[in-house]
């Protein structure tokens, strides 16, 4: 039973992967939609969904750290 | 890269417990009981110098080789006419300007932050791709093969240099010491544009029912510190997780060689292993990129939220 923690670490990055995944999904999504419809407006698009994305990625790979200070720390 | 021959040698311990410990002494800086280079102790703090000080010495050369003098020499000429690398610098330069300073910072006080948005660029790029390159470990065969110096030999120079990873912004406080300057330059910023103590009123918006503040105000000192603390998680995180899942791929040659207690299923394993290393090492050249710029841009936003306060 003392390396419950690997089963709740492995556990977390998945759920961390589906969490960014979608999350990332969904901008990348709008963003193809608002292109197709206004190819002219892509530059903006683009630089409006870029600062997004890096907030959720750096959501994501604090989590990651997270995990991996309970592997390394116990 | 040299992980798995590691292994393979060390006999007597199983295999899955050196496999991690190989791949965090791959990555983390080299041990202060082994410097590089000794240096006293000033007021309790060790100043001797460890792989990560190092590669920061190297890139700054790099930096100074590759961008100060050839911009140094390009304004000292008459005619001012960009040619080869020039070329390359100002695209770069003129990208950072138009599509990341003036539109977050403002034409007013572009010029100012324009010089650190920069330097903090060129120099989270030249940190990151110096991660990709593994001359070390090319001095460290030439050492042990053409010169037949031992591995075990503690004094040679370029066997203390293999110890250790030769990313320094994987490192947390290299990221930490770039983000702190971060965090000051926003608080400067806002000075500069409001004044000392408007900057600070700037924080929260005006005109809200006062306990609206009791919750507003922890929340965004909070959020003061963790925009640097972010920074610097991120640009840490994403150097050594490329790093860490390279090495993680090739050492399941060795794990599955001693799992099933056979060389050949070890060394089929690598038609797997090295195409999969290849490719992550592709895509940490996107990252490399990827990273320095969001570093920059997310600079460029907290200075310019504390010039144009939107409330």
């Amino acid at each position: 039973m003392e390396n419950l923690h690997l089963f709740g670490v492995g556990l977390g990055l998945g759920l961390i992967v589906i969490g960014a995944g979608l999350g990332i999904g969904r901008l990348a999504a709008a963003a193809a939609e608002g292109i197709a419809r206004q190819p002219e407006a892509a530059d903006k698009i683009t630089g409006a969904v870029n600062l997004p994305l890096f907030l959720l990625e750096g959501v994501a790979i604090l989590a990651e750290v997270f995990a991996l200070l309970i592997v390394l720390m116990k | 890269m040299s992980a798995t021959a590691e292994q393979d040698h060390t006999a007597g311990t199983s295999v899955l417990d050196q496999v991690g410990d190989n791949i965090i002494h791959h990555v983390s800086n080299s041990s202060l009981d082994h410097p590089l280079i000794h240096l006293p102790h000033f007021f309790g703090i060790d100043l001797s110098v460890t792989k990560h000080v190092l590669m920061l010495w190297v890139v700054a050369i790099l930096l100074a080789c590759a961008v100060i003098i050839p911009v140094r020499r390009y304004m000292q000429k008459e005619k001012a006419i960009p040619s080869g690398w020039m070329n390359a610098l100002e695209l770069i330069v003129k990208f950072f300007r138009d599509s990341i300073i003036k539109p977050n910072i403002g034409s007013k006080y572009s010029e100012t932050w324009a010089p650190l948005i920069l330097t903090l660029f060129f120099f989270i790029l030249f940190a990151n791709g110096i991660g990709l390159l593994p001359f070390f470990d090319i001095l460290g065969a030439v050492n042990r093969f053409a010169f037949h110096i031992p591995a075990s030999d503690n004094h040679n120079f370029i066997n203390s240099l293999l110890h250790g990873g030769v990313t320094a912004t994987g490192n947390f406080n290299v990221t930490a010491g770039l983000a702190v300057i971060t965090f000051f330059a926003i608080i400067i910023a806002g000075t500069r544009a409001h004044g000392f103590i408007h900057h600070w009123k700037n924080l929260v918006p005006t005109g809200l029912p006062w306990p609206v503040y009791i919750i507003l105000i922890p929340i965004e000192i909070i959020g003061m510190f963790v925009r640097p603390f972010a920074l610097t998680m991120r640009l840490a995180a994403n150097m050594t997780g490329g790093h860490i899942a390279v090495l993680a791929i090739l050492s399941f040659m060795a794990i599955f060689a001693e799992m099933f207690n056979s060389t050949a299923i070890g060394l089929s394993l690598a038609l797997f292993s090295i195409p999969m290393a290849i490719a992550i090492s592709g895509l940490e050249i996107i990252v490399v990129l990827v990273q320095a710029y969001v570093f920059t841009l997310l600079s460029a936003v907290f200075i310019g939220m504390a010039i144009n306060v939107h409330h």
